[in-house]
């Protein structure tokens, strides 16, 4: 019975291993990537479409409704194209649902998993767009 | 089934399976938005070349071509082998510090805090969305998309410089490209010698160190019409033990022939960085994100 039970966590735990959360290549072990920061209601303030990688600046009120400063990358141009993101994606006073990898350094900047526009659409980022904040882009590689 | 305990494993296991086939459901993206009717003027990725095309024409890669992560549906780029550095090789290896383990607040990559040139042999093996070849009297030319940036190939029959950087009069000078001579192999395979490579570049984004002396062999094969494959070898023995590959690239035929323009702006840059680089910080002890 000991063994049986053995084997079995040791099956599980290799089970876990293999779901758990992987993340590709590109600099993102500055992020916290085990969960994203969701943030509702967030009002874009710049969005650059530029290399290495776009940026999308918004505002978010918090619950003690101070505002916060936020900075959030996803892939190049050249890649989050292939995800449907555009030059003219989104612009200021856009308000949008993100989904942010906030860095380790616990500033207001970080990686964006996805965001949802205000009329439903869903965009995920190339690199980090999965569920699990795996690659988003390998359906249209 | 009699033991509880089994049953409880295979139902977790069931529900493991289930979910990651779900995750992988909702991870594909959205369609992307080009359609077969895109401009004439842009990269279309999901207007491709179907099949062969018919059979490879005779020694001649001109034209425009989609590669890696171009969104052509091409293979991504295989790895070769893993090189064996020498004591040199090693040291010099260790002073790199990639972007994927260092991020772009700790990297020392001259390419991505001042968007400094890959230089051969890495401009064929990153950021390798697009490729042109064309010829001139004499050469070869290829023209690579990120950076709008050109190589000349010697196909005259020339020898490779062998003094490249040496102190003599008259020796030439490292080039971020060095320098290349080219011949056919058969009529589809073209193989490009490159030697005289200015030693600030990585071979690599994971920081393959390398000398002047450094012998690139790039062989080009054209397959049929709509692909052509790349194969890179390194022969660097002072760094290396001995000669190895870096990888393979493929290759899809553009049916419209247009490229987008991809370039690495130091004024872009230096937006990216203050905003959001160097306060992301950089985290080099942090588990390693899983390569794919």
């Amino acid at each position: 019975m000991k063994t049986k039970l053995l084997i079995s966590v040791a099956f599980l735990a290799g089970l876990l291993t293999v779901c758990s959360p992987v993340f590709a290549h590109h600099g993102a072990s500055a992020y916290e990537t085990s969960k994203p920061v969701m943030m509702k209601g967030a009002v874009v303030t710049k969005y650059s479409w530029i290399n290495p990688h776009t940026l999308i600046y918004f505002d978010y009120t918090d619950d003690k409704g101070e505002v916060q400063h936020w900075t959030a990358e996803i892939g190049s141009p050249s890649a989050v194209n292939l995800l449907g993101w555009t030059r003219t994606t989104l612009k200021p006073g856009d308000i949008v649902t993100v989904y942010v990898f906030q860095a380790k350094s616990h500033l207001p900047v970080g990686r964006l998993n996805k965001l949802v526009l205000a009329d439903g659409t869903l965009l995920r980022d190339s690199q980090t767009g999965g569920d699990r904040g795996e690659r988003a882009d390998d359906a249209v590689r | 089934m009699r033991n509880p305990f089994t049953r409880a494993i295979i139902g977790l296991a069931l529900v493991l399976v289930v979910s990651s086939v779900a995750f992988a459901q909702t991870g594909q993206s959205q369609p992307p938005q080009a359609t077969r009717e895109g401009s004439q003027w842009k990269y279309n990725p999901i207007d491709r070349a179907a099949g062969s095309g018919g059979p490879a024409p005779k020694r001649d890669l001109s034209g425009t071509w989609a590669g890696p992560r171009s969104g052509a549906g091409v293979p991504d780029f295989k790895r070769g082998d893993q090189p064996s550095l020498t004591p040199l090789g090693q040291q010099l290896f260790r002073e790199n510090k990639p972007l994927a383990k260092f991020s772009p607040a700790g990297t020392n990559d001259p390419t991505v805090r001042t968007c400094d040139p890959f230089g051969v042999p890495r401009n064929s093996i990153d950021e390798i969305r697009g490729l042109s070849f064309a010829t001139m009297p004499g050469r070869i030319v290829m023209l690579i998309q990120f950076q709008d940036l050109w190589r000349e190939i010697w196909m005259d029959g020339r020898a490779l410089p062998t003094n490249v950087g040496a102190a003599e009069k008259g020796a030439p000078d490292p080039r971020y490209n060095g320098y290349s001579v080219g011949h056919w192999e058969g009529d589809y395979t073209l193989v490009i010698d490159t030697t005289g490579l200015d030693e600030r570049t990585w071979l690599n984004r994971e920081g393959y160190p390398h000398t002047v002396n450094a012998h690139v062999q790039e062989r080009y094969t054209r397959i049929d019409h709509n692909n052509l494959e790349l194969t890179v070898t390194i022969d660097d023995s002072k760094v290396y033990a001995k000669p190895f590959s870096l990888g393979t690239a493929h290759f899809r035929w553009i049916p419209n022939q247009e490229l987008d323009e991809k370039l690495c702006l130091p004024s872009e840059v230096i937006e990216y960085l203050k905003a959001l680089g160097d306060p992301a910080g950089s985290d080099p002890n942090a588990v390693g994100p899983s390569r794919k």
